[in-house]
């Protein structure tokens, strides 16, 4: 049982106007990296809720470490960042954090010693300035993302639920963020974050699963969903003109199935049968330069695009993510 | 229940550091002492003031009624200071002599005088006296000069009949104070104008506490559920222990304001000689009412009850709406129950014992307001006292079962406010 960090069969959870979660299993493997992807309103933080026993499901389990998800000293366990973040704005940065440490069964003068060294790893505390000290409302964005990523691990948590961490991250946080999720794996913690941008998830995940309309598409390791779904892409950038020729190329239906057109790169799935060589030789015939032509597998945007569609995506319901 | 009082610590320590909190609990006593003191101010001025001696007295009555005013007006003092001027003017000259005391009058700051008497035959045969000057407005002066002009006439025509000056004066000197004491079934209490006070000031107490603390309540948990703070603190705790933090924690900041604010103001009261003789005004004696502590710890009760009644509510009102417009608008209907309660507090007053005012304390909407008026002013039986307290309980489980259940959902749900129908589903979810 414990070889899960999450265990959850056949959860459904219902609300008076839809479904938000239906007869959904999946398992996260302890220190693996988890990614829960899908579109808005998929049912991804209605899933979150349910994990971090914050709404019950309907019918079905949930089992966190092997034990009840509403077992009080599970939670003491569980670190979560929302996906809007916000703190107590008139509140001193240091009161908040210890705050949240207790909630979480940290004893005062531990939560004041890891404040310490969170504030002055982040660099919220230099021998010039301690913003420990300040008010939250008299930080940047930034810096409040800081703490309120700090309030989510003083507590050293075993299973990390990270909802949409990226968003409205600068790339100096992003790279924060990446370093530290890989430093709690090494450590052997379990991290689950929700997103929907596809390309972190691809690079930072172990497993994936994907949602939407509150059932799950698949799941799985990366390595194993990008095999299952093993038509071999191609990637293929151009240089220069020409376009114009392997646009209608990509057109025909006899031969490509599908292209994601990025301008300068396409990524293309061929139909099956077909021969990659025919295409490479139709391309050059057209006249185009070619800078890449390369096998690939799928990439996970792809896979979502594929299994989840357009309709999934534009199906956003505001409220129960 | 280390993390209750984590909740509890953080509201109330949040709070009490606030400049609100000092600020409010810095005024408080000093309001309260100026809504018992001005009144008792304002009673010593039913007191006349030494403008009284300041007058002139025209006399046009030719038979020394004047003089005998003016010693009267003095109380018989044989201070000069305090004795008024007499002029005796001929009926022919009043008009003159009008004119000229009007223009003293007028320039009184050179003259320091500020009004004059007219008396004349009219005045002799108890008719009439006039009065003209710069306190004529004042009650209390304005009645110190007529009876002693009363006084004056009634003393000569005894005189007329025969009597001495000795007798004279036994018979009207009648140096009488009113005091008025209230009579409750445990006995005398106090003035009855200190009980109307203390009880106004008991309602007045516990309705602003009620509304401030209730709405302290609901745009903190407004705060956390839009900040998001919220879903951080219920992936640690339930929500029946972060709603019960919050009560208990706003709860107790309540009671620390409130016993800063009933300590000081005793102080200061007890003080109040001192104080009021460096605003100039003369003390007036008023006996406390007599608050026994099983009195004391009854308010305290129903102070929580009340609050713990509306708190809840306004916490439910605070978790259902998005932002702090749409919270005015949905606590209106508990504003519209306290103001309403509010304005029952005069009518209870007048009349603690009627019907209405036993109606009202014994409702949970009303009753922790009513009722410590109702001690205030008048006994109450235990009886009812104790319907009332059983009925305010029952009122707070309810509100508190109502709150908690609207309260876990209403949180997670953001976007459109609910409208009735939907919360009254929420009540319904499980969880």
């Amino acid at each position: 049982m414990t070889e899960y960090a999450i265990d959850i069969v056949n959860v459904t959870k219902r609300y008076a106007e839809h479904t938000a979660v239906r007869d959904l299993t999946l398992r996260v493997p302890t220190g693996s990296v988890y990614g829960l992807l899908g579109p808005n309103g998929a049912g991804k933080t209605t899933t979150i809720r349910m994990i971090l026993n914050i709404i019950a499901p309907d019918s079905g389990a949930i089992h966190i470490f092997g034990r009840p998800s509403n077992d009080p000293k599970i939670t003491e366990r569980l670190g979560y960042l929302p996906e809007e973040r916000g703190l107590y704005r008139k509140m001193q940065v240091r009161r908040v954090l210890k705050f949240l440490a207790e909630l979480k069964g940290v004893r005062g003068s531990e939560a004041e010693k890891r404040i310490d060294e969170w504030l002055v790893r982040l660099s919220l505390k230099t021998p010039e300035k301690d913003w420990g000290l300040a008010k939250i409302d008299e930080l940047s964005r930034g810096m409040q993302q800081k703490v309120q990523f700090i309030g989510t691990l003083l507590h050293d948590p075993d299973l990390v639920i990270l909802d949409e961490p990226f968003s409205g991250l600068d790339p100096i946080n992003a790279q924060a963020l990446k370093d530290t999720v890989v430093e709690l794996k090494k450590r052997g913690k379990t991290v689950i974050f929700s997103t929907h941008l596809m390309d972190n998830a691809e690079r930072l995940c172990d497993s994936v699963c994907i949602i939407a309309r509150g059932e799950k598409v698949l799941d799985g390791t990366v390595t194993d969903v990008k095999e299952e779904h093993g038509q071999r892409n191609i990637a293929l950038a151009l240089e220069g003109d020409g376009m114009l020729g392997v646009a209608s190329i990509l057109q025909d239906r006899s031969l490509v199935k599908r292209a994601d057109d990025s301008n300068r790169f396409f990524e293309i799935e061929l139909v099956p049968g077909a021969d990659p060589q025919t295409l490479l030789r139709r391309i050059i015939d057209s006249g185009a330069s070619v800078q890449r032509f390369e096998m690939i597998q799928p990439s996970l945007h792809q896979i979502f695009l594929q299994k989840v569609g357009a309709q999934g995506i534009e199906e956003g319901m505001t409220g129960h993510g | 229940m280390a993390k209750l009082w984590a909740i509890i610590k953080r509201e109330y320590l949040e709070r009490v550091r606030s400049k609100w909190f000092l600020i409010a609990t810095f005024f408080g006593p000093l309001f309260f002492s100026a809504i018992i003191i001005v009144p008792a101010w304002l009673a010593s001025r039913s007191k006349a003031t030494t403008d009284i001696y300041k007058t002139t007295i025209l006399d046009a009555t030719g038979n020394g009624f004047g003089r005998r005013l003016a010693i009267n007006i003095a109380g018989d003092s044989t201070d000069t200071a305090r004795m008024p001027a007499v002029m005796v003017v001929p009926p022919s000259e009043l008009t003159r002599a009008e004119s000229t005391a009007t223009r003293t009058v007028m320039e009184k700051k050179k003259t320091g005088k500020t009004g004059y008497i007219v008396v004349n035959q009219q005045t002799i045969a108890g008719e009439a006296a006039r009065y003209a000057g710069r306190n004529a407005t004042s009650i209390a002066d304005m009645a110190q000069l007529k009876s002693a002009i009363r006084q004056t006439i009634l003393a000569q025509r005894l005189e007329k009949v025969g009597l001495d000056d000795a007798q004279t004066k036994a018979i009207t000197f009648i140096p009488l104070e009113f005091s008025t004491e209230r009579i409750t079934e445990r006995g005398r209490a106090g003035s009855g104008m200190a009980s109307v006070l203390f009880g106004f000031a008991i309602g007045f107490l516990l309705y602003m506490s009620i509304v401030i603390y209730g709405q302290t309540i609901m745009s903190g948990v407004l705060e956390e559920k839009t900040t998001r703070v919220a879903e951080v603190v219920m992936s640690s705790v339930p929500t029946d222990t972060l709603l019960a933090g919050k009560v208990i924690g706003v709860g107790a900041v309540g009671l620390t304001q409130q016993i800063i604010w009933i300590g000081t103001t005793y102080v200061l009261l007890k003080l109040r000689e001192p104080i009021m003789a460096k605003f100039g005004a003369p003390t007036v004696s008023f006996s406390l009412p007599d608050i026994s502590l099983a009195a004391g710890v009854l308010f305290l009760l129903f102070f929580l009850l009340g609050f713990i009644f509306y708190s809840s509510l306004y916490a439910a009102v605070g978790s259902s709406v998005n932002s702090e417009s749409e919270a005015r608008q949905a606590a209106t209907p508990l504003l519209v129950m306290i103001v309403s309660t509010g304005v029952f507090i005069q009518p209870v007053l007048l009349n603690p014992t009627g019907r209405t005012a036993q109606v009202l304390s014994l409702v949970p909407i009303s009753s922790p307001i009513i009722m410590p008026i109702r001690m205030a002013v008048t006994g109450v039986p235990p009886l009812e006292l104790a319907a009332s307290l059983g009925f305010l309980a029952i009122g707070c489980v309810a509100a508190l079962w109502l709150a908690s259940r609207i309260y876990r959902v209403g949180l997670l749900m953001y976007g459109k406010r609910p409208t009735m129908k939907e919360m009254a589903r929420w009540i319904s979810y499980s969880r």
